[in-house]
């Protein structure tokens, strides 16, 4: 077994890139958009790396979980703004609905669907997704399909002056500090009784059982927690930097695909696999998209094609294999 | 050691168990022989609880545990090697061993019990840090069982462990089952198609035929009767 000291050192490279993107943003003009969407695409790929990664189970309604943290979020902000007593405390209870919303949907929908294995698992959580935003669309809860506006009640508790600085800057702020806690949950989950429990069962589910592992417990505790990391990616990346949700918007199954390709481009259940693919991903589809507009897609899919055929394990699931055993490898896990 | 009373079990609308029972006593190898689709590995399964049970009752050292986990099971000492080779294909051999002693009893006995397994299986020593999914198919059989062994049972349950090995190897196979029992004091639940191998090391030996038990006794027994080897083992 390793040492317990440097258990937590492959945290320093992770770290390390979102204070280079921090920096970035902040000092280099021009540069906070693209150091933004970088940062949103390396928490969404560490938050979602929780369940995907590490059970190799694959959701596909995963959006919803950000779907409802923004709703909890806008929720609190739309309902609490003429408390004056509570001023920006009301973005902490944002927070924390954001957190309960995506914690409770998430119960719900693991306790039924992490009963089914493999591509039923899958087909059964794009109905959650779908399901839920017609849920609110048809039966007008939250305002329908007529959704969410509250940049007004924003304005009410912050201040116009602190509330724009809110939405172009905090929020990305918030954002990257959720992936670093994403990635210190992630690591600390590796290093714990529920890692290797993880491991073995996305290895066979079946031997998992026999070995003991009560498969069923450890599989909710990963949803759950992914599931709260995008409620808070939600919360902070939509709700606070755009001050109104509709349910086409949050509900759109195109921010799952892109989680999918996250983790997978950077190597599933490693930790620092979503930063990287959060890296490749953010930059293809900026620099693509300005220097062949239109073509972006048409140049995208072959890029990816060749990193999965390349690095089927994703890039740092490569990396790791290379560096095992050499003093570099002790940081990339 | 273990009593399973009028088990009923299945899949969907489709029962499988029609209540057997069998008894295993403690420090036997007890034989189940029957050929394909009677319900052998569902009678295991029922009784480990990975399929749920519809009746009946599992007794394990005189304890109702029909509706207990299967993870709490485990820790009572229970142990399956299912049918096939579930290990975890991408670790070492050394690390499938490890996840073994995952019980909470298990974990202080770990060095004592990978030595165990060591002396058992020499060749897993020598594979102690080979991706366990690139040994051959007798020695993937050797991890299973060795990493049933970590988990410190005391009563372990075999699915056709000589399945798809090489004549020599079930050979091995079955030497290593009497050992655990002679050796390690193990109690040994052994379902098996090869008849004639099984008779030879079991004490005991049930026969099941349409998800019940048709006859039982001792392998001499079993073996002196032709009716009961003609009609339900084909030797």
């Amino acid at each position: 077994m390793k040492k317990d000291t440097g258990k937590y050192l492959p945290l320093i490279p992770v770290f390390a890139v979102y204070l280079v993107l921090f920096l970035m943003g902040k000092n280099m003009s021009g540069m906070w958009q693209l150091m933004a969407m970088l940062l949103f695409y390396c928490a969404l790929g560490q938050a979602f790396n929780i369940f995907l990664g590490m059970t190799g189970y694959v959701d596909f309604g995963y959006v919803a979980f950000m779907g409802v943290g923004t709703y909890g979020m806008a929720l609190s902000i739309v309902h609490l703004a003429h408390y004056e007593v509570l001023g920006a405390w009301v973005i902490v209870i944002g927070f924390i609905m954001a957190i309960l919303f995506s914690t409770i949907l998430s119960l719900a929908v693991g306790a039924v669907a992490l009963r089914l294995r493999g591509a039923y698992f899958a087909i059964a959580t794009i109905g959650v997704n779908e399901g839920f935003r017609f849920l609110i669309e048809g039966a007008r809860i939250w305002n329908g399909s007529e959704g969410l506006i509250f940049m007004g009640e924003l304005n009410q508790i912050l201040g116009r002056e602190a509330a724009s600085v809110l939405a172009t800057f905090w929020a990305d702020v918030m954002v990257l500090v959720i992936a670093a806690l994403a990635a210190a949950v992630t690591l600390v989950y590796m290093r714990s009784k529920i890692g290797y429990a993880l491991t073995a069962l996305r290895e066979d589910e079946d031997a998992a059982k026999v070995m003991g592992i009560n498969v069923t417990k450890f599989k909710i505790v990963a949803f759950v927690t992914s599931a709260s990391f995008a409620g808070l990616v939600g919360a902070s990346t939509w709700a606070l930097k755009t001050p109104y949700v509709f349910p086409p918007e949050v509900f759109e199954i195109h921010y799952t695909i892109e989680a999918i390709i996250i983790v997978l481009l950077g190597g599933a259940g490693t930790l620092l696999g979503p930063v990287a693919g959060g890296l490749i991903y953010g930059l293809s589809k900026y620099y693509l998209s300005i220097f062949l507009p239109g073509f972006q897609l048409l140049i995208f899919a072959p890029i990816i094609i060749c990193i999965i055929v390349l690095f089927p394990e994703g890039v740092v699931g490569m990396l790791k294999k290379r560096l095992r055993d050499t003093a570099l490898g002790r940081y990339i896990v | 050691m273990l009593d399973v009373k009028d088990l009923e079990s299945g899949y969907g609308p489709m029962q499988v168990l029609w209540k057997p029972s069998l008894t295993v006593k403690k420090g036997n190898i007890t034989s189940l022989l029957g050929p394909n689709g009677v319900g052998k590995s569902t009678l295991l399964e029922t009784v480990f609880g990975s399929v749920p049970p519809w009746g009946g009752q599992v007794l394990y050292n005189g304890v109702d545990v029909t509706r207990v986990p299967t993870h709490k099971k485990v820790d009572m000492g229970l142990a399956l090697v299912p049918e096939g080779k579930h290990l975890f294909p991408s670790m070492t051999v050394y690390e499938n061993l490890a996840m073994g002693a995952y019980p909470k009893k298990a974990m202080p006995h770990r060095e004592k019990n990978m030595q165990l397994v060591y002396a058992l299986f020499p060749r897993l020593k020598e594979r102690s840090e080979q991706a366990a999914g690139s040994l051959s198919g007798g020695e993937q059989q050797m991890v299973t069982i060795s990493r049933a062994l970590m988990t410190q049972p005391q009563l372990i349950m075999l699915d056709e462990p000589s399945q798809g090995l090489a004549p020599l190897l079930v050979r091995e196979v079955f030497e290593t089952i009497v050992k655990m029992k002679t050796d390690i004091g193990l109690t040994v639940l052994l379902i098996e198609q090869n008849a004639d191998a099984s008779l030879n090391s079991a004490d005991y030996v049930y026969i099941m035929h349409e998800g019940t038990i048709k006859a039982e006794g001792t392998p001499e027994e079993i073996k002196g009767s032709s009716e009961i080897r003609e009609a339900y083992l084909g030797i």
